[in-house]
């Protein structure tokens, strides 16, 4: 069994982290603020996460507030203002930001270790605090969190390959 | 120029499609490797191909292997660009025969730069 995320990874690597993959898809001028205080809130929207399997075995799920998902969309696809993403959009932009942000906090993790394919729903459980690391960031002002947590409690996903 | 796009996102094949859309190729997007094989199989056969990792039905690896057993695709530039960005992960696909490796979440400049390196680079009419 590997050590808890705690001991392999912090919250200031993690919003490291997710401001590249914002700057770098949501757009260059577009910034994650880092929440305030040691407790990030709940965040009440759609969640998109993937699983990591490995010597460390989890998931990594990005939480985004509904009233951001729309604007969200419409920045990484780059859509007009005035037009509305289907839902089906918004859905698949939140798995692949989920997905980028996996990739990511896997290579900062003990290998080899394999990814699952990204999924949308509600939020998995939560696992114990010790094996969760949970940073709340907003965009626009729309709230974020972004949680990496051990898989006791998580649901297990099939992943698309296991390295030997 | 043709660059056929492979990715099961479909923000991602716009992202990737626009960018190489921007230095002059000609794109055509698939969800998943089997789906990129049908466009092969069809005749149309690209320059370039940018291939997600993991993927449903056929995954990046397992695309890279079935165009490098077909002599008449050899002409195509295979290049990943996804989010396995481990050592052991980025030798198994140029050991299948990728050129080029570009890791999630990337800039324009980077998948020019790869390009550039590859001789891919359309020349302006």
């Amino acid at each position: 069994m590997s050590a808890p995320i705690t001991a392999l990874l912090d919250g200031e690597t993690v919003t490291a982290v997710a401001g590249e993959v914002w700057s770098a898809l949501v757009g260059e001028e577009e910034f994650l603020l880092p929440g305030l205080g040691p407790v990030a809130p709940a965040v009440d929207g759609p969640s998109a996460w993937v699983t990591v399997t490995g010597p460390w075995d989890g998931v990594v799920v990005l939480t985004c507030a509904a009233s951001g998902t729309a604007d969200l969309t419409r920045s990484v696809l780059q859509l007009d203002d005035d037009e509305q993403p289907t839902a089906e959009d918004v859905e698949d932009v939140l798995r692949e930001l989920a997905n980028i942000l996996g990739g990511n906090v896997k290579s900062l993790l003990p290998g080899p270790s394999a990814l699952g394919l990204p999924e949308t729903g509600p939020a998995p459980l939560r696992a114990e605090d010790a094996d969760t690391c949970r940073v709340s960031a907003s965009w626009r002002g729309h709230p974020l969190a972004i949680t990496v947590q051990g898989a006791s409690e998580a649901p297990a996903h099939p992943t698309t390959e296991v390295p030997k | 120029m043709r660059a056929l796009v492979i990715d099961d996102s479909r923000a991602m094949r716009r992202i990737v499609a626009s960018i190489l859309e921007g230095f002059g190729y000609e794109t055509r997007p698939a969800g998943h490797g089997r789906e990129a094989l049908d466009v092969l199989e069809e005749g149309w056969v690209p320059d370039l191909a940018c291939i997600d990792w993991n993927m449903p039905v056929m995954d990046g690896l397992q695309f890279v292997s079935a165009v490098r057993a077909v002599p008449a695709w050899r002409q195509v530039t295979l290049m990943m660009v996804t989010t396995e960005s481990e050592h052991g992960q980025i030798v198994k696909a140029l050991a299948a025969g990728a050129h080029e490796y570009v890791i999630k979440p990337f800039t324009a400049d980077a998948i020019g730069d790869k390009l550039s390196l590859l001789g891919l680079m359309p020349v302006p009419a």
